[in-house]
């Protein structure tokens, strides 16, 4: 009999063996619904709309997966400072039974911790002792759809509840001290090629949901449902029925995008307009302004992903910022940041608001998102316009090629320069971190027509297997756009920064270490060996008078790094 | 948001045997569902049977180009079964057995073959050069983003790992010159790949176990 040794587990040990088996048995497609291992059922205390709307303040708790609504991923504590952080140690590691991609982000409520693997199982820790309350396991449907690994990113909380959406493109609400199911509602149909990864948000009694689905061709939404009931409250459609837009010949930074505007426009007459079938997930959670009681988003690619012969015009609002009225789902304003995309080029960082100097160096307030294309572009709040753009933070070869039937070349790669990885902000130093990859790819086209809910590319992307490729950590001043300091990895990062006014920022790797860097300098004060890919976004919170960072290692599907199953607080003394 | 490549390959890791280690919950839960829905299980009894004559009485094909269907992913029996009778998928001998399947039919029986148990086939590990050829290939379009570590896939993406050699290569071409038309996605990637390629995948593939699953 043959094992197989997949390419990146280097080292084989019995312990991995069992935890494959463990794997496997829960990831079978018939699961039992155990949520009856709620032995002990947590001390969940609620979790109140004042809470979540002064989650920024709030050194104790992590309420949401960036932190608080703003996404800034900014963590008042200093107790853990640029001073003592080479005393940082671990205070526990909890080892989950799924063994795979792992993208999820702590959430903390008072002493509770709440964690999400692949393929939908929940976790309710002891945040100081790292033992766990109960552990939920989604009852998967038998088809999903997901384009880049059974990730989960983490829940939402809110009142006596936790969200969660599933693979299976399910939204559903857990009773937080069980982990028993209160409700469960369909968000379509998986076998349309949706699917879920993202995290809820939680706002005004609603929670707040995109959906994946890209490359399936699905017709892209973000939703709000009741957090009681489950029911729909609005829908957006990230795709209008009118998806034309103006026929813009350049990005948003003004390149040149080398589109056929007359053979689209001559396709257009003959097939009308695409919306149907032209993608359009969200990845990622939007970042709420109450005040002006908006939300704001980013959108993903068109389908298919490099075929754009069959969907001509702007492909409106694929690879857009966008906002709407968080009370009705009426659309605000939006920016196009690649129109008629066909490089996957699109928007999946989660945007921040945070304060911003205008074009004059009035300070005004703003919004940025780290795009795939390796800028950090900087809006206007009140409109979405563009205000500036920042340096590249990798290089950029032969954009915007087209993509050809042998492959063009190009950089970055589909990953983009800033894949789903959230940035952290520190608003002192007016420095948004990002974390970025280097990895030279082939874009090649092929065009099908759309294959009812099954993966539509469009072609194929192809990592150039003689080249280099390599990560970045990068600060960048988003009120000039200038680089401050950047440090390379011999990676391609995947996971997310979390930012202290410790003056720290923390960020893991796929070779398994997880560092913290000096905010202004970039230098390097501290690193962990974790075992795993560091694939996933830390948080923080305090205890007993006691400051905690908290991630998960487990590695990444999507671009194959080493698999773990580890959650790893770490403490001072 | 993302597809499907791989960063380079830079080590080139060897396969070597392990100790199986028994299971599986997860086949147990399954059986015990079927159970549960066997208000369907007069209706496809005999269809079952009929399965076996091509399929296998153990879950081993009778020819070396039909594939195991004995513990593959419950969503993707389903699917290809659809797609079989939908004529998104074309296959003389699948489209007539299909022809007169409901849609309950289809799924009770994906349902049914799923919670089997996967065969053992023993086939052979290929040497280290076609090893390596073919995890080159895999690294850099990125096979296991959708078929999973293990090559065990899950839902609707199917358990490459155990299958039949000369099913899987036949597939692998039939995706490269699209005559298996029922996954476009598949056949671009695929079409990334050389035709050199597809029997070093296909021996690679075949040899493989997954740890703690089926055989
Ligand atoms: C006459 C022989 C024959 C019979 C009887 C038969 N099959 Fe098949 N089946 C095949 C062959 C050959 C293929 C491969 C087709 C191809 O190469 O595309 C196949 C493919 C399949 C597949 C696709 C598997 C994969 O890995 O893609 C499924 C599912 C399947 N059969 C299910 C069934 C079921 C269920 C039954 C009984 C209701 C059945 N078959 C009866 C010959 C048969
Ligand atoms: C983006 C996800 C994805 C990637 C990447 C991918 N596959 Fe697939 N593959 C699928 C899906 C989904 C199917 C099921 C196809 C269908 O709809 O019938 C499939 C089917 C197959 C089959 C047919 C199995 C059967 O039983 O008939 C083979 C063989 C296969 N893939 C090999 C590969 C190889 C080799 C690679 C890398 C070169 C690869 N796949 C990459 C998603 C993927």
């Amino acid at each position: 009999m043959v094992g197989i040794r997949s390419s990146h587990a280097h080292a084989a040990a019995v312990g991995t063996l069992l935890a494959f088996s463990i794997f496997t048995a829960a990831s079978a497609q018939e699961i039992e619904h155990k949520s009856k291992e709620a032995v002990k059922g947590a001390p969940s205390p609620t979790v109140t709309q004042d809470e979540l709307t002064k989650a920024a303040q709030d050194t104790k708790q992590f309420l949401h997966t960036n932190g608080n609504y703003e996404q800034t991923r900014y963590y008042l504590g200093k107790q853990i400072n640029t001073a003592n952080v080479a005393k940082l140690r671990p205070a526990w590691i909890f080892q989950m039974d799924v063994r795979e991609s792992l993208e999820t982000t702590p959430i903390i409520v008072g002493d509770v911790m709440y964690v999400t693997t692949s393929f939908d199982h929940v976790y309710a820790l002891n945040a100081k002792t790292g033992e766990q309350y109960w552990h939920y396991k989604h009852k998967m449907g038998p088809i999903t759809t997901y384009c880049c690994g059974p990730n989960n990113r983490g829940v939402a909380v809110y009142d006596d509840k936790v969200y969660l959406a599933t693979l299976d493109a399910k939204l559903i609400a857990l009773d937080a001290k069980t982990g028993s199911l209160v409700w469960e509602t369909e968000l379509a149909d998986p076998e349309s090629g949706y699917s879920e990864t993202m995290a809820p948000t939680a706002v005004n009694g609603k929670i707040i949901i995109g959906t994946n689905g890209g490359e399936y061709g699905i017709r892209g939404f973000v939703r709000a449902y009741d957090a009681k009931t489950g029911k729909l409250v609005w829908n957006f459609d990230t795709v209008p029925e009118n998806s034309v837009g103006v026929w813009a010949t350049k990005d948003a930074t003004g390149k040149d995008l080398h589109r056929d505007i007359e053979a689209e426009k001559a396709q257009f007459a003959k097939t009308g307009d695409p919306y149907k079938t032209l993608g359009g997930g969200v990845w990622q959670n939007p970042a709420v302004d109450l005040k002006l009681n908006r939300i704001f988003f980013v959108v993903g690619n068109p389908s298919p992903d490099l075929d754009g012969s069959q969907r001509p015009g702007d492909n409106l609002y694929t690879d857009s910022l966008v906002s709407l009225d968080l009370d009705t789902g009426k659309y605000v304003c939006h920016l196009q940041y690649i129109p008629h995309d066909v490089w996957d080029f699109d928007a999946v960082s989660p945007p921040i608001l945070v304060d911003v100097k205008d074009k004059d160096g009035k300070v005004i307030p703003g919004v940025i998102h780290g795009g795939k294309t390796g800028f950090v572009y900087v809006h206007d709040r009140k409109d979405c316009s563009l205000i500036r753009f920042s340096e590249p933070m990798v290089a950029q070869e032969n954009m915007w090629s087209l993509p050809t039937a042998d492959g063009v070349r190009m950089l970055p790669g589909a990953n983009g320069g800033v894949e789903w990885s959230p940035m952290a902000v520190n608003p002192k130093h007016s420095l948004a971190y990002a974390i970025n990859l280097h990895q030279p790819m082939t874009y090649q086209v092929q065009s099908n027509p759309y294959p009812d809910g099954k993966l539509w590319l469009g072609g194929a992307f192809k990592v150039i297997p003689s080249e280099e490729s390599f990560g970045n950590v990068t600060a960048v001043n988003y009120d000039t756009g200038k680089i401050k300091w950047q440090v390379k990895t011999p990676e391609p990062m995947m996971g997310g920064a979390l930012a202290t006014a410790g003056d720290l920022v923390f960020t893991g790797e796929a070779n398994g270490w997880f560092r913290a860097y000096n905010a202004e300098s970039g230098k390097v004060l501290w690193s962990f060996q974790c075992g795993a890919g560091v694939n996933a976004p830390p948080s923080a919170y305090s205890l007993d008078g006691k400051e905690y960072i908290v991630v998960g290692a487990g590695g990444n599907t999507q671009i194959d790094f080493k698999r773990g199953n580890n959650i790893i607080a770490f403490t001072l003394d | 948001m993302l597809l499907p490549y791989l960063r380079a390959q830079k080590e080139i890791p060897g396969v070597f045997g392990m100790r199986h280690i028994a299971i599986s919950l997860g086949l147990i839960a399954a059986v015990t569902a079927f159970t549960a829905k066997s208000s369907f299980a007069d209706g496809i009894d005999d269809k079952v049977q009929l399965c076996s004559g091509c399929h296998g009485e153990n879950g081993i094909p009778q020819e070396k180009s039909t594939p195991i269907i004995w513990g593959q992913n419950e969503g993707y029996l389903y699917i290809e079964l659809r797609d079989f009778k939908s004529g998104a998928r074309k296959n003389d001998q699948m489209s007539a057995i299909v022809a007169d399947l409901s849609k309950q039919d289809m799924k009770a029986l994906a349902a049914h073959f799923a919670g089997l148990k996967w065969p053992n086939t023993a086939q052979p590990s290929p040497s280290k050069d076609i090893t390596k050829q073919a995890l080159t290939v895999i690294g850099s379009i990125g096979c296991t983003s959708c078929h999973l570590d293990q090559y065990q896939g899950d839902g609707s993406t199917p358990r490459l790992a155990g299958q039949q050699s000369g099913y899987l290569q036949k597939t692998m071409a039939d995706f490269r010159d699209r005559s298996r038309g029922n996954n476009p996605g598949m056949s671009d990637l695929l079409n990334a790949a050389q035709p050199a390629d597809l029997d070093p995948i296909a021996q690679y593939l075949a040899s493989l176990t997954v740890i703690g699953g089926g055989q």
